[in-house]
Order: structure tokens, then C-alpha cells, then sequence
């Protein structure tokens, strides 16, 4: 591995500390008047981290961020003008319960929108709401905690300075020990970020954010997940705004203004979404702009070069600071997907898949039937599943088949949880599941593979079939040696490194299927697995969906009546939503009603 | 409570929600049929505000000055609709941002040109007495302004031909195209007509509202939650939303205190979106 | 007068369709036949324009096509997308004149004329389109395809989820705009009998590639390449 490489793995923490290096040896030397701007910078990259872990990493535009950031503040202020006359350091009350409140209204917000299951814009509309409502009650929302006093529009005055000191004869720090202590907090606030980020908790948030349909078939408590991940940034925002009173000694409704709502958001994009570092590196550009330009912390004359910038960016640099030089560094690094274009063909080896299955059973138990009692949904008029009663069992693979529009997707998706259904059971084994989410059918062992190839394009092979295997064994080892051996027999090794973007479709499939397995489910269901494979490529699958359906349930849906064939199963027919017609395929294919209904065949003008 | 306190609130509550629909009317044209969240909108308005001064204040008479309001935004919009939006159609979020830096540029382009604090044209003196009290008229005339700019979009939009072009572009712009509508020509169209009833609205409530650099600032989130919470059926939907809120909040107001208005806005809003994440309108079987 | 040459085309860097001519005469009706996935519906994307052509062209009349499917559209092809994709929250009347309108004829004179070819749609006139059935729905894209005056009519799967009298009645339509006005047409279909019904020559497409050419009669005739084809 080169040096540079090495750089380039190391960047997310090497040149972050060297920064908080540099600008603590430059807080002794430094004027201070920048200096107390500075510690302003500083504040709202923290700020803008809290923003940049829910939309940049969690992949939700929250407004809400200085809501929390406000509240945060409001809360320490308080803390800080009671206890300091009598400890007198500030820091250690004041910034744990302005994290922890930020955080815990963090908390109780994101629940509401990802338990309502909102969309994209109306959750950040709500955010939003959320803000403006604090910005209009606080401006006349007067009363007094002890000793601090909250005074509507007029804001709350006499918050102490940082005093790092103890004691009642402790004093405030001069401007360039503000900024060091904010360079402090920024670098425990980042590193405790980064950290959480490149732990199995942030893969989870990574892989909601690329697709949050698959993250939950691998059996993620996703809503938790999202709504935990909203708690931490909004305890980084209170972090923030705690840091903040201290930083200005006055607080004001203005906290939780429309323009200031938007200042986050500039920041993450000018740095760069998702890079952590980025909003940092955002908030000390637009800063310093504002400086250089003479407008000073208020902004003033510069509001319109901003505004301009700001559309600039949008427009040519969606990547932000960080994202370009990223793409420009990556040019000079060695392909990581080039292994992508020698991947040779798939092979199944029985042995190995048989022994894969025995043990999966021994460790998760025996194959579960899957069944349906009387399903019915129905959409307006439309009958898509109507009183479907079957049960698969293992042994052989069962086919469901039908022509377009027969109701085969809907019952599976019924089946998966997708659908809830208006009549009927759904069990798997001796569950009743028919109301159970999704994620919660995947832990009693079901296995989904949907049409399309779903895999997170911006993960690698092996991290793909590591986070599924993680899904199941929850232990860092034991998931690393599923996945070794599920990748070694897709026959993908070399390909470890790839993005599973770069993998073309056929390959993308077979990933997709290699995580279901590192499921070990009990009951798979594949829908169209065999949609867009070559002939080499479905014969290889007609051989692993026969090796899977000797351990456990199988239950293929297919259009393609050849493959349905080579799997010699026990094929249903399904037409109008209901069950047709069952019996070996070679009986089908003799049924005349059935070529009728396949082919559409009637006497036309 | 005396029935004329009761019926003054209530007037006075009707034109706030009036005024409401309004400064609303462009972004649900601009948002509700083209899904573009024009966070300029406010500015738009703050510029036909503008416009309609300045020329009334060169000698022309105020109700001539509206349709140069109209000209002026309708040819900013369409300029900013080819320059900016045009390029970002599909990447709701980031016309989102670009909009916001459009309108704190326009924003600090009128505090350049016209410095913060501007001279009023004065509100035309009729007023009605209601038993004990006395209302100014101008406002209330704003309830008919209302309706005639809710009658002229539906109009617009139902019976002529380029309304049936721009809301087939904006159904399923890909079958537009395909039975050969030239979207790009028809988006830019409804684009600047959003704007320009943005100045419409910016220059009919001069009187009522002087114009300031930030005024947009003031009307744009509150015409923006309406819209939202109006849904996809966006005309009827925003005169309901911007009665219910609008109007709800003036109530509040008149009762308690302008703070309890803006909450009750607020939360109504929140109560609305939970209930209807998709609109209220989601259901309606209405074409506007 | 309808060509596509060596078309190669898809969404993102995914190739989907790959060196794909075909040619349709004046007055001809051609069916494409194939599998769920072969490429069908891109290729007739590909036609109109929606999706940009990595390699390839399309030619009308012997003249290059322009880009654009709205230029397309006024050179007469006329569009019936899978799915439909009627104009939902407009009305029957109104899918049919904006057509009409964007095309440059009379769209009062086009509705006239749409709901006398197709009574059914009649007492729908003023219902919005996405309340119709999906038959409905169907013959409603067809009578709004008709309203651009087309020489060339590209019918995308026009039996999916649609009831059998109602396909019927959409083979009997289509026969007689054949047969009266002259428009060609080029039809993607997996329903076999409906293509033989209407179709006098058929291409078969397999992965992205046309497989072969074959006419009405040598299809009909051969259950085993029937079978084979459609893998039924």
C-alpha cells in the first residue's frame, strides 16, 4: 500500500487532529477578537455535524437542528447562572444537560415522524413547524428557574463565561481560552461521532440511508435505529447550543429563527454532506468570508455574495469543499473497483451450500413452513389477494406462477409484511405474523429476495454480506466468517474490495441472493430471481434454489415458465388473486385452461 | 360576548385569511402543480411590493402600477426558472437550498437599493362602523381579491389550452413530451406565473403591508405550510388550508395574543401533517 | 417510413437494449414479441425519444428524427406507454384536447371526434381519468395517442391488467384505424393470440437483441417455437 493510500485511509481522523492541533498552538498567539470569532466558527460546525449525522448520514434534511441547539442553550443558560456562583465552573453543568435535553427532544421528535412513518418532505416540514413553534412561544414565554430569568423577546442576559476554574473565586476565560475550549469540545464531539459512525450502529445508519427496504428484510430494527441516531445528533446540537450561551452570555428567540434554521444546512453543503469534517470546514469558509468581506459575525453586506454562493453550489459543486477534493485524491488512488470487470462467472458448489445450510440449521434450528390462512387484500376495487389459503413446506421448491396481473406480487408481498392484510393469517411456523412488521418476520427466519437487485451500492461486497450476516449472528467474528464463506462461494473473493455499485446487474443478483443466505433463513421467498440472468446464470440458480429447498422452505415466483420446470417443484397457479390450479409443471403445461389463461388465448374479431 | 365584537373579529379574521391566500395563491401554483419549493416566493412578493411603489410613486396612479408589479416578477421568474431551477428539476431538497440563496440575495439587493425602511402609500380611509367599532375597508376588499385570483388560476388552469398543457407537463411530464408538449417552454410559463402572482400579491397588499425587504420573509413560511398541508388537489386545498389556518389563527389572535396565534398556526400545522402526511386534499377526487 | 437503426440504449450505464433495428412500412402492423425483460419497453422508449441512445437513430420518412419526443410527437408518433399513464387528475375530455392542442389540431373538434370512435369513453367524458378502470384507462391512452393525428402508433403491452371483452374491443380498434386511416403500427406484447389477431409480421426479442423475424402464419403454425419464444 502506498503512502498516499495509507493517507487516505487514515484522513477521516489524521487531518482532523492535526486542525485541533494547529488551532490550539495558534489559540495562544492568535488576536483576540478572531479569536472570539472563531470560537463562534467552531460552535456552528458542531452545529452543523449535529445537522450532517441525520441528513448526511441518516439521510433526513432535518430543520429542527437549532431547535435543538436553542433548547440546548435555554437549558445550560440556566444550569450555568444558578450553579456557578456556587461551583463556579460552568463548563461541567451547563454542557451534559445541554446535550442531554437537545437529545432527549431530539429523541421524542424523531419518533414521531419515523414511528408515523412520514415522508421525506413532510418530515422535514415538521422539523420545521417544530422550529418556528419554538420561535413564536419563546418570544413571550417568561418565567424564571432560580436565579435565571427568561424574558420573552427580550431575551435572558447574564450568562457566565466558561470558567474551566472551581470555587466561588473562579474567573470567565479571556477570548483565545473560549476558542480552545470550543476547539476542545468540537474535537471530543467529532471524534465521539466518528467513532459511533464507523461502528456496526453507524452501518446501519449508513445502509438505511442507501436503502432502507433492504436494511429492514436483513432484520434492522430500522425505526429505532433512526430514531436513536436523531437523539445523538440532537445531543450534539444541544452540546452546541450549550457551548453557545456561554460563548455569548445572552440568548435571545432568534435562536430559533427562519434564517437561522437554514445557516446548518449551508454549512453541511459547503463543507461537504456526509463527511463529518465537512461542516467544520463549511462553517469556519462562510465564516471567515463574512469576516474577510467585513461583515463581521452579523453578516451585514454580505448576505448577497452568500446567497449567491450558496445557488453556486447547489448548481456546480454538489460534493461540497471536502466531496471535490475527495474525488480529486481518489483520482490518483489505484481503482478499488477495477477488480470488478475480471469477476468470472458463478458457481455453485453443492458441497459447500449443503454444509452452510447444516449449520445454519444446527445453529437457528430446523426449516419453517410458511402459510396463509384466507388472505385477502384489497385496493379500491381491486382484488389483488383473494382468501388465498396455502402452506410450503421444505423439501422441494414450491413455484407460485400465474400470468401478469394474477395477484403473484401481491400475495408476496402480503407474505413479506409490505401489505397488511384486510382478512386472513399469515404464520410462520407456529407465528402468527399477519400484523408483525417486517424486520420482526426476518428474525423468525424469513429470507426475502425481491426482483430488483437490492444491495448498498456504496458498500463493498464483503460489507454487504457482513451487515447481513451481522443482522443474524450479532457477534463481529462469527459474522465475518459467514460472510468469508459466502463470498468465497459466490466466487467473488477478488471482488471483496468493490463497490457492489460497480457489479454489473447478473452480479448484483447473486450478491443480493449471497445475503439473503447469510440470513440462514428458514423460509426463503425469491420473487422473479431469474429476471434478467443469462441461461448459464439461471441454471447455476435453478441448482441453488433445488440445493436451498433440501433444508429449507423455498417459494419462487416466476414468470419464466422454462425455469419453473428445471426446478422440478410443486408449482400453484394463481389468476384474479386466487388460487387457479396446482399440480407438477408437466401437468400444467398439458392443462389447456391453463395455457388459455397464460397465453391470453380466446377467439378474438 | 356583544355580537358586534364578535362580528368584527370575525371579519377582520375572514381578511386575514384572505390576505393569507393571497401571499399562498403563486406558491401553490409554483409548488402544488410543478413541486418545486420556491423558498423565494417571499421575495417575489417583496419585489412586486416594491415595483408597485416605485412607480406609483413616480406619479402613476396605484391600481395601474399592479400589472407592472405582474410584468416585472413575471420576468425575474422566468429568468430564474431558465437560470437555476430548470437545471434542478427532481432534486426537491436542493431547489430548496438554491431558492434560499436566491432569496437572501434579492433579499440584500433591496436593502442595497431601497434601505430598510420604506414610506407606505397609505391605506384608502373607508371604513364601516359594526355597532361599537369601526373597520377599515381596504382589508375586507381583500376577501374578493381573494376569490377573483382563486377564480382567474382555476379558470386559467381548466378551460384554456395552455393550462391543460402545464398540468399534463406536471402529472406525467414524460407523456407530455411524448404527445409532444414542449415541458421545458410550458415550466418556465407556470414558473413565472407563480411569480408573477407573488407581485400581484405583493402590490394589491401594499397598503395593508408597506413594503420592507424582509416582508417575504413573514409571508413565505406561513404560504408554505398551507401549501403543504393543502396537498395535491392545490387550489381548493390551499383556500380551505389558508381559511382553517389562516383564519383560526387571526381568532386566536383577537382572543389571546398574537404569540397564541402564531402557535395555534404552528401547531395546526403539525396536528394537519400528522393526520394527513400527504395533504389534506390527498383523497379528492377535484382536478384544482 | 419507421426505422430504428443499430439502437443501443438503457438508464445510467446500464445497457438494455444493444444494435436493435427494426423497420416498419407504411400501413404495416408489426408485433414485438418476447419475455417479461427483454428489453420491449425500452426499445419502444428508445423510439419516442424518452431515454437518449448510447449508439443508434431513429428515422422517420427516411430523415433522421429529432431528438426531442416532442418534435417526434408533431412528426406523427404516437405513444400508448405500458401502464397507460393517462393524465390522472385531468378529465377524459381534457387527456384527449390537450393532445390534440400540442400537436397543433383543433382539440374541441378531436374530443368530437375521440368520443364518437369510442362510445365508451362517452359517458366518462367529464369523469377525471385516474378514476377509470384500467380498460377504460387503456382505450382512453389510445384515443389520446389518435388525437396527435399519427402515422405510427407504438402500443406498449396494451392488454396488461386488462379485461378480455375490453381486448376485444381494443384489437377490433385498432384493425380498423389500420385499415381506414392508414396509421402503421408497431405493438410489444406477451399476449401471443391478441398479436396474431392483428399483427401480419412479428420481430422476437430475447436479452436485448432482436433473436429473429417471423410473419403471422409460420408463428401461428409452430406451437413449439411458440413455447420456445415465450417460454410458456
Amino acid at each position: 500500500m502506498t503512502l498516499s493510500q495509507r493517507l487516505y485511509r487514515a484522513s477521516a481522523w489524521l487531518f482532523p487532529a492535526i486542525a485541533v492541533a494547529l488551532a490550539l498552538c495558534l489559540s495562544f498567539v492568535m488576536d483576540p477578537y478572531l479569536a472570539f470569532l472563531g470560537a463562534s466558527w467552531v460552535i456552528f460546525g458542531i452545529l452543523g455535524l449535529s445537522l450532517d449525522i441525520v441528513w448526511g448520514r441518516g439521510g433526513f434534511l432535518s430543520l429542527g437542528q437549532t431547535a435543538f441547539f436553542g433548547l440546548g442553550g435555554y437549558l445550560g443558560a440556566i444550569a450555568a447562572v444558578n450553579l456557578a456562583p456556587v461551583i463556579g465552573n460552568t463548563l461541567l453543568p451547563t454542557l451534559p444537560l445541554a446535550a442531554l435535553f437537545g437529545g432527549l427532544c431530539a429523541g421524542v421528535l424523531g419518533a414521531l415522524i419515523f414511528l408515523a412513518r412520514m415522508g421525506p418532505l413532510q418530515a422535514t416540514i415538521l422539523s420545521y413547524t417544530f422550529t418556528l413553534l419554538l420561535w413564536s412561544l419563546t418570544q413571550s414565554l417568561k418565567f424564571a428557574v432560580g436565579k435565571a430569568v427568561v424574558g420573552g423577546d427580550n431575551g435572558m442576559s447574564g450568562i457566565p463565561g466558561i470558567v474551566i476554574g472551581f470555587g466561588p473565586h473562579a474567573r470567565a476565560l479571556p477570548p483565545n481560552g473560549v476558542f480552545a475550549v470550543c476547539v476542545i469540545v468540537a474535537a471530543l464531539a467529532y471524534f465521539a461521532t466518528l467513532a459511533l459512525m464507523r461502528s456496526t450502529f453507524g452501518r446501519v445508519v449508513d445502509c438505511i440511508r442507501l436503502d432502507i427496504q433492504k436494511t429492514e428484510l436483513l432484520g434492522y430494527d430500522v425505526r429505532r435505529v433512526q430514531v436513536v441516531n436523531m437523539a445523538w445528533a440532537g445531543a450534539v446540537a444541544g452540546l452546541a447550543g450549550g457551548l453557545f450561551a456561554l460563548w455569548s452570555n445572552y440568548l435571545n428567540p432568534s435562536m430559533f429563527s427562519v434564517q437561522e434554521a437554514l445557516l446548518p444546512p449551508i454549512h453541511v453543503l459547503v463543507g461537504g454532506l456526509g463527511t463529518l469534517a465537512g461542516p467544520f470546514v463549511g462553517a469556519l469558509t462562510i465564516g471567515g468570508l463574512s469576516f474577510w468581506l467585513g461583515g463581521g459575525v452579523a453578516g451585514g453586506q454580505t448576505t448577497l455574495i452568500l446567497g449567491i454562493v450558496l445557488v453556486l453550489l447547489v448548481l456546480f459543486l454538489r460534493n461540497g469543499i471536502l466531496g471535490a477534493f475527495d474525488q480529486l485524491w481518489r483520482r490518483f488512488l489505484p481503482d478499488p473497483n477495477a477488480a470488478a470487470r475480471d469477476a468470472g462467472e458463478v458457481r455453485i458448489n453443492v458441497g459447500d451450500l449443503d454444509r452452510i445450510m447444516r449449520e445454519a440449521e444446527i445453529q437457528v434450528g430446523p426449516a419453517k413452513t410458511l402459510s396463509t390462512d384466507r388472505v385477502f387484500k384489497q385496493f379500491g376495487g381491486v382484488i389483488p389477494v383473494n382468501n388465498v389459503s396455502r402452506s410450503f413446506a421444505p423439501g422441494r421448491p414450491m413455484a407460485l406462477i400465474g400470468p401478469n396481473g394474477a395477484g403473484k406480487s401481491s400475495y408476496l408481498k402480503t407474505c413479506v409484511g409490505v401489505y397488511q392484510p384486510e382478512g386472513g393469517r399469515v404464520m410462520i411456523g407456529d407465528t402468527d405474523v399477519t400484523h408483525a412488521p417486517i424486520f420482526r418476520r426476518v428474525r423468525l427466519g424469513m429470507g426475502v429476495k425481491n426482483q430488483k437487485p437490492q444491495v448498498f451500492g456504496a458498500l463493498s461486497v464483503y460489507d454487504n454480506l457482513w451487515t447481513a450476516a451481522f443482522a443474524r449472528t450479532r457477534n463481529k467474528a462469527k459474522a465475518a466468517d459467514v460472510a468469508g464463506r459466502v463470498l468465497a462461494m459466490l466466487g467473488m473473493t477478488a471482488q471483496a474490495a468493490v463497490e457492489a455499485q460497480a457489479l454489473s446487474h447478473g452480479q448484483q443478483q447473486w450478491l443480493d441472493i449471497g445475503m439473503v443466505l447469510c440470513l440462514a433463513p428458514r423460509v426463503v421467498l425469491l420473487d422473479e430471481p431469474a429476471a434478467g440472468m443469462t441461461n448459464e446464470e439461471t441454471r447455476e440458480l435453478s441448482l441453488l434454489v433445488r440445493t436451498l429447498a433440501r433444508h429449507t422452505t423455498v417459494v419462487v415466483v416466476e414468470h419464466d415458465m422454462d425455469f419453473v420446470r428445471t426446478l422440478e417443484g410443486h408449482v400453484t397457479v394463481l389468476h384474479q388473486g386466487e388460487v387457479f390450479t396446482e399440480g407438477d409443471i408437466d401437468s400444467l403445461r398439458a392443462d389447456e385452461r391453463v395455457l388459455d389463461i397464460y397465453l391470453g388465448r380466446r377467439q378474438h374479431v | 360576548m356583544a355580537p358586534d365584537f364578535l362580528a368584527t373579529v370575525l371579519l377582520s379574521s375572514l381578511s386575514s385569511a384572505a390576505i393569507l391566500l393571497i401571499a399562498t395563491i403563486g406558491l401553490a401554483v409554483v409548488f402544488g402543480l410543478m413541486g418545486v419549493i420556491n423558498l423565494a416566493h417571499g421575495e417575489f412578493l417583496m419585489i412586486g411590493a416594491y415595483t408597485a411603489l416605485t412607480v406609483t410613486q413616480a406619479g402613476v396612479p396605484y391600481v395601474l402600477s399592479i400589472p407592472v408589479a405582474v410584468a416585472v416578477t413575471m420576468a425575474i421568474g422566468a429568468l430564474v426558472e431558465v437560470l437555476v431551477i430548470s437545471r434542478l428539476y427532481g432534486r426537491i431538497f436542493d431547489t430548496m437550498l438554491a431558492t434560499w440563496g436566491i432569496s437572501i440575495a434579492f433579499y440584500q439587493l433591496a436593502v442595497l437599493t431601497f434601505g430598510t425602511v420604506s414610506p407606505g402609500i397609505g391605506m384608502p380611509q373607508i371604513s364601516v362602523q359594526i355597532g361599537a367599532y369601526s373597520l377599515a375597508v381596504y382589508p375586507l376588499l381583500m376577501n374578493g381579491v381573494a376569490l377573483a385570483m382563486l377564480g382567474f388560476v382555476y379558470l386559467l388552469m381548466t378551460r384554456s389550452v395552455y393550462g391543460m398543457k402545464a398540468r399534463a407537463s406536471i402529472q406525467v411530464p414524460e407523456m407530455a413530451r411524448a404527445i409532444g408538449i414542449s415541458s421545458a417552454r410550458v415550466n418556465t410559463m407556470t414558473f413565472a406565473l407563480g411569480c408573477g402572482l407573488a407581485g400581484f400579491a405583493g402590490a394589491v397588499l401594499l397598503p395593508i403591508v408597506p413594503a420592507t425587504p424582509s416582508m417575504g420573509f413573514a409571508f413565505v413560511i406561513k404560504a408554505f405550510l398551507t401549501v403543504v398541508v393543502a396537498g395535491p388537489v392545490t387550489l381548493t386545498g390551499s383556500a380551505l388550508a389558508a381559511l382553517g389556518l389562516g383564519g383560526g389563527a387571526s381568532v386566536t389572535a383577537s382572543f389571546l395574543t398574537s404569540v397564541a396565534g402564531d402557535a395555534f398556526f404552528f401547531v395546526a400545522t403539525a396536528l394537519l401533517l400528522w393526520r394527513y402526511p400527504l395533504g389534506i386534499s390527498a383523497r379528492w377526487r377535484r382536478k384544482l | 417510413m419507421f426505422r430504428l437503426v443499430n439502437a443501443t440504449g438503457g438508464y445510467g450505464k446500464t445497457t438494455i437494449i444493444r444494435d436493435v433495428s427494426i423497420a416498419v412500412m407504411r400501413g404495416e402492423v408489426v408485433a414485438l414479441l418476447g419475455r417479461n425483460g427483454v428489453g420491449k419497453s425500452t426499445l419502444m422508449r428508445f423510439a419516442i425519444g424518452s431515454i437518449p441512445a448510447m449508439a443508434g437513430h431513429v428515422e422517420i420518412d427516411g430523415k433522421l428524427a429529432p431528438a426531442a419526443p416532442e418534435r417526434r410527437a408533431r412528426l406523427g408518433v404516437g405513444y400508448v406507454p405500458q401502464g397507460r399513464f393517462v393524465f390522472p387528475r385531468m378529465t377524459v375530455s381534457e387527456n384527449i384536447a390537450v393532445a390534440a392542442a400540442a400537436t397543433g389540431h383543433d382539440h374541441r373538434a378531436a374530443v368530437t371526434a375521440a368520443l364518437a370512435d369510442f362510445p365508451m369513453l362517452r359517458p366518462k367524458r367529464d369523469d377525471l381519468a385516474g378514476g377509470l378502470s384500467g380498460g377504460q384507462q387503456q382505450v382512453l391512452a389510445l384515443a389520446r395517442a389518435l388525437a396527435t393525428q399519427p402515422r405510427i402508433l407504438l402500443l406498449d403491452e396494451p392488454t396488461e391488467g386488462v379485461q378480455p371483452s375490453i381486448i376485444d374491443e381494443i384489437a377490433g380498434i385498432l384493425k380498423r384505424i389500420n385499415a381506414e386511416r392508414g396509421i402503421a403500427i408497431l405493438v410489444a406484447e406477451q399476449d401471443l393470440d391478441f398479436c396474431l389477431s392483428i399483427a401480419g409480421r412479428a420481430y422476437v426479442m430475447e436479452k436485448g437483441r432482436i433473436r429473429m423475424e417471423v410473419d403471422r402464419d409460420t408463428l401461428r403454425a409452430d406451437t413449439a417455437l411458440q413455447q420456445n419464444l415465450l417460454g410458456v
